[in-house]
């Protein structure tokens, strides 16, 4: 290290001065006003090589005569500092890309500029990252677009304009859903209220018209959460995989028909058999002229006679495909309401239906029809259930709960039970215990009604003991389902009024 | 046991009416009939008074078909006993495998619901190696031969299926 001189106060001066014009990390030259290179530090001769009696223009871009529009020229003549862009090249002849400060060396304030100080910096690196981040931007396989608080798009990707045509300065909401107004429940929005990430799933519509499914990640630009100026929209576009899945759900229809028409079959079978006898049985009464047998044969008969009414009914219900119809609705009040159907006929048969209500439990979009049939399927079920136990009496509780934002509706009794091999089997068409009472459909039915609200039905069942069913609703699902509707049938009416 | 002797069947099945119409049809053609309406009942008649032959359903509440003949092979005096099944799930996936199960391990022979009296009769009276009318034994074969046919077309390619229909067909223009 260099000891510190102490000759004079202008001795450190200029000792400074050297220092400093050596270790700054910058490229440092001095240039007089005929472009010769007058000095330089060793960063300037690593990055461009010998300059010692060179012009400027020699050194930094290998040319003959001064560059079209030089910087240099301007700050000798109006003595202001200048920051210029430049591209040249390096000591081993590569391409060198770099910022220029350009400032003036005068003896006093406003008197000629006898020479002036270029103080350059590579960036090289920095012109690749960007470069990169070009790429990126425009070539990653989403949609990406910029947006302000106006909901203006400042920046869109090529894959993005390419979809939905060239959007910049247009809405979001024009160009995204061909809407006039801003959507609802906005995800952008909320970004720029609280900062945070967001993500949906959203349907829109591209230049040709058709329907576009995306997943939508909306996220601050920049690092600060308040006073957000503008919001990056990025998503990724699963129509493929939309059509992918209905393909598959429309497999799964055809092998269910398949399955369905074989089990119907069987219901057949059974009816056809149980009219069989009802005949046999009516046959041997007219032969011994005994009305006994002829009364028993008759209401076989009439018994199996209304085993198709009500095959006929549940099988209709049951192929019914659609989408449930959400409306807000209080799920105690939905359980109240199948009691009061139930109470009486429980009775009957010897069995005390109650209600255990969660009084934390709050309206959510449910298809009120759809849960209606679920809880009388499962209620009816409870009821047989505990008529065919071997106890004179029975109970059936039908309770609900919501925890976790699971909303759950739940049927116990303390009936026969089932054991495993049942177990297994009752969610299968047709498949029935009841003998000629059950149409094998009624918790196919439940179990198609909740999984179209994006539920689950579960069974834990102790042959004696009894069974309980759970049906649970996550609720994020069902609003979600209820916005998606709401949205699908709006997004409807635009395509429907698009010229 | 002398061939005068009545024979007691053993009908387990959990529809009421499936029960009174073959009863019937088994006291008519001089048979005596226990009745059982699921698996564990079967079973606990078999305890008190073991059968000559037994007609089961395969799909019941408390006990299926299948886990009530799985209960008989325990007992090498209950294993001999001739089994019948008669079922609607002969072809469907609920009853399928449980059948194959049954067949396999040598039940005997299945009939599929509605059954006729007559075929019902000569299919009992088969399994127990009794004397058949001219009828029935000629009822016993057609159901041997719709039994194999069955088979044989569940089996069979789809496609030399059509290729013979239309053979068929062609034959008859």
């Amino acid at each position: 290290m260099n000891k510190l001189p102490r000759k004079s106060v202008a001795g450190l001066e200029d000792w400074m001065c050297r220092s400093l014009f050596e270790q700054v990390p910058f490229n440092v030259a001095i240039i007089d006003r005929d472009y010769n290179i007058v000095s330089a530090n060793s960063n300037f001769s690593e990055y461009f090589g010998p300059w010692k009696g060179k012009k400027c223009y020699k050194v930094y871009k290998n040319l003959s005569q001064p560059c079209l529009g030089c910087d240099a020229r301007l700050t000798f003549e109006d003595g202001q500092p200048r920051l210029s862009d430049e591209s040249g090249v390096d000591q081993h002849g590569k391409e060198a890309h770099y910022v220029v400060h350009i400032a003036p060396l005068t003896k006093r304030k406003g008197g000629a500029v006898k020479y002036i100080v270029e103080m350059s910096r590579d960036v090289v690196e920095t012109k690749n990252w960007q470069m990169e981040y070009q790429l990126l931007f425009e070539r990653v396989p989403c949609y990406i677009t910029v947006i302000d608080r106006n909901y203006t798009i400042i920046r869109a990707n090529e894959n993005f304009r390419k979809n939905f045509g060239d959007v910049v300065g247009r809405k979001c909401f024009e160009v995204y859903k061909k809407r006039k107004t801003k959507c609802p429940n906005c995800p952008a929005a909320r970004t720029f209220r609280d900062g945070q990430v967001h993500r949906s799933q959203q349907t829109g519509i591209k230049k040709g018209g058709e329907k576009a499914h995306y997943v939508l990640t909306t996220s601050p630009l920049g690092r600060q959460t308040d006073q957000i100026a503008h919001v990056i929209e990025m998503s990724t576009d699963i129509t493929d995989v939309k059509k992918l899945e209905k393909e598959v759900i429309e497999a799964e229809r055809l092998s269910a028909v398949g399955q369905t028409v074989a089990g119907l079959a069987h219901s057949i079978k059974n009816i056809l058999m149980g009219l069989e006898g009802g005949m046999y049985i009516m046959g041997r009464g007219l032969e011994a002229n005994d009305r006994e047998k002829l009364d028993q044969g008759w209401d076989m008969l009439e018994r199996n006679f209304n085993k198709t009414t009500s095959l006929v009914r549940d099988f209709l219900s049951f192929a019914k495909g659609k989408m449930p119809e959400l409306e807000i609705v209080d799920p105690n009040e939905l359980v109240e309401e199948i009691i009061g159907l139930y109470k009486t006929v429980a009775a009957e048969h010897g069995v005390n239906l109650r209600a255990d209500l969660d009084t934390k439990v709050s309206a959510v979009p449910l298809d009120p029809k759809g849960v209606h049939t679920c809880l009388t399927n499962l209620v009816s079920n409870a009821i047989d259930a505990c008529e065919m136990s071997d106890s004179k009496t029975g109970e059936v509780c039908i309770s609900t709960s919501d925890k976790n934002g699971v909303l759950s509706f739940i049927v116990s009794d303390d009936g026969t039970g089932m054991d495993s091999d049942i177990k297994k089997k009752v969610f299968t068409t047709f498949f029935t215990t009841k003998g000629g009472k059950g149409t094998g459909l009624g918790l196919l039915t439940t179990r198609k009604i909740v999984k179209e609200h994006g539920g689950k039905i579960s069974v834990r069942s102790k042959t004696g003991t009894g069974t309980t069913f759970r049906i649970s609703f996550p609720k994020s699902r069902l609003n979600m389902l209820y916005r998606e509707e709401k949205s699908e049938n709006e997004l409807e009416t635009q395509v429907r009024e698009r010229p | 046991m002398t061939k005068s002797e009545k024979k007691t069947v053993l009908i387990v099945d959990d529809e009421e009416d499936v029960r009174q119409y073959l009863s019937m049809a088994l006291t008519d053609a001089g048979f005596e009939v226990v009745m059982a309406t699921n698996g564990k009942e079967a079973l606990d008649k078999v305890k008190e008074q073991q059968p000559d032959l037994i007609s089961l359903d395969l799909v019941m509440p408390k006990g299926s078909g299948v886990r009530f003949y799985r209960e008989l092979q325990k007992n090498k005096e209950w294993a001999k006993i001739p089994v019948l099944i008669v079922t609607g799930h002969a072809r469907d996936d609920v009853g399928k495998s449980d059948l194959k199960e049954l067949t396999m391990s040598g039940a005997g022979i299945y009939l599929e619901k509605p059954v006729k009296p007559k075929s019902y009769i000569s299919g009992i009276k088969q399994l127990l190696g009794m004397d058949t009318t001219d009828e029935e034994a000629e009822e016993a074969d057609k159901i041997k031969i719709q039994n194999d046919l069955k088979n044989m077309i569940d089996e069979a390619d789809p496609e030399i299926l059509k290729k013979l229909q239309k053979l068929m067909k062609d034959q008859n223009k």
